[in-house]
């Protein structure tokens, strides 16, 4: 018990000392989650938009590859980008391996399927009577869909908060993809999977309090946007 | 004798496509400012004939004439601009996650029409709600009468040509339901609306209506 009080006490002077290398880890990873996270709302909120609101052939088998995206093994996403990032893979010459950007490509198959599958769920369970209400109060089509946007809102920022918990969490992707280098691509799971592994516990547990923090507010706000998407 | 507002011949209408018939009306008119009550059991075609009269629901069959137009397949097509003339208040209508203020002026808003806050006050007034107290309220502090309330001045803020009213009274306490009553009599004695109303409520619908129609299996059996 001493020896988890002590790596705890060390970890709170790590923090309040603004420790560089602690904070190194801080920063690399909210640069990768913002990244991330943008990209996947970019294009995840009109494609999941469409996906929920448009009929089409082949919407079906588009939702269900959503669906199977949400259920990749984080593993297995890492593989394939590193396989086409690494020098002999066919984007090798971009140089993305072992860079912030890169692990962001990563992270972002992990997120879009998450903002798209929960965007598509919310645009699509905007119900029946919310159409009706609109068109008879005078809307044409694009103020329809307008005001479906608008009522889908809360959930579409659940969908990112979401997606926002799973990317800032990811170790996997984050391992493969960025390498785990010091100062650069070392994010704070990967670090403290480092640490743990060296029986550095203190600078472990004050990197998993920032964490625990970061996850405390998103599910706080989650909380939040799920009354209010309601 | 002034022009009917609607004119319906050998009207037909399925809730899909290729569906079933669920309402055939061989011939309606309903005058300019006249009120017009629909009885009829639950599924007798009430909530049906008010779609086709707001232009929800396109008819399969026959010719509806409103304003003086011929409605056709492509005056359907750009339906907003009838359903900006005739509004309804479906049962199942449900409000906006915004503010009462916000849900009020919506329709004027879709019709690029500015909504000052006294218009507000004036149609929430009508329902019997004090805008100080609800203007500024979010949806989901609103009781089930109150929401009602809400989407009528909704409505009443439009001051549409026709107003339709699918039972507007349904589920309301006594209360809220004299509120309703006031402001439907309101909008035909200031404004002169035509109103169309299907409600349970025969007692209101003789005191108020000019007809009543009653609907059986999609037919208007009396009342014509």
């Amino acid at each position: 018990m001493d020896y988890f009080s002590e790596g705890l006490a060390r970890a709170v002077d790590l923090l309040l000392a603004l420790d560089a290398e602690t904070f190194s880890a801080v920063w690399a990873t909210a640069a990768v989650t913002a990244l991330a996270l943008a990209a996947s709302l970019a294009i995840g909120l009109p494609l999941g938009f469409a996906l929920g609101h448009f009929r089409f052939p082949g919407r079906r088998a588009a939702r269900l590859f959503v669906d199977w995206m949400l259920s990749l093994p984080t593993v297995v996403i890492g593989l394939i980008v590193y396989a086409l990032f690494t020098t002999r893979g066919p984007l090798g010459e971009w140089g993305l391996l072992f860079t912030v950007p890169g692990m962001a490509v990563g992270l972002t198959i992990l997120g879009l399927p998450i903002i798209l599958s929960m965007t598509a769920t919310a645009v699509e369970s905007t119900d029946v009577n919310l159409t009706q209400t609109v068109l008879s109060l005078g809307a044409d089509r694009t103020q329809l869909l307008l005001a479906t946007l608008s009522e889908a809102r809360f959930a579409m920022a659940l969908a990112a908060a979401s997606a926002f918990g799973r990317i800032v969490s990811e170790v996997g992707i984050a391992m493969m993809v960025g390498g785990n280098i010091k100062w650069h691509t070392r994010t704070i799971t990967t670090a403290i999977a480092l640490e743990t592994g060296r029986g550095e516990f203190a600078t472990g547990i004050a990197l998993g309090i920032v964490l625990m923090l970061v996850a405390l507010v998103v599910n706080l706000l989650v909380a939040l946007l799920r009354r209010r998407a309601r | 004798m002034s022009e009917p507002l609607y004119d319906l011949r050998d009207i037909e209408a399925a809730h899909e496509k290729g569906g079933e018939r669920v309402l055939h009306v061989p011939a309606l008119t309903i005058a300019r400012g006249e009120i017009l009550g629909l009885a009829g059991h639950n599924g007798s075609g009430k909530s049906t004939l008010l779609k086709v009269l707001g232009f929800l629901l396109e008819p399969s069959a026959g010719e509806l004439f409103f304003d003086g137009a011929l409605v056709d397949a492509r005056a359907m097509r750009a339906g907003h601009v009838l359903r900006r003339k005739a509004v309804l208040l479906a049962q199942e209508t449900r409000l906006l996650k915004r503010s009462v203020a916000a849900n009020v002026a919506y329709g004027l808003k879709l019709r690029g029409l500015p909504a000052p806050r006294e218009l507000v006050a004036r149609a929430l007034a009508l329902v019997g709600l004090d805008a100080a107290g609800y203007a500024a309220r979010p949806w989901m502090r609103l009781s089930g009468g109150e929401a009602r309330r809400v989407a009528l001045a909704a409505r009443l803020a439009l001051d549409p040509l026709a107003l339709l009213l699918d039972e507007p009274t349904a589920g309301l306490d006594r209360d809220s339901a004299e509120h309703v009553k006031r402001a439907v009599m309101g909008a035909r004695g200031e404004r002169g609306a035509t109103l169309v109303i299907a409600s349970h409520d025969m007692a209101w619908l003789a005191s108020c209506a000019d007809r009543v129609l009653t609907l059986e299996e999609g037919r208007i059996v009396s009342g014509l």
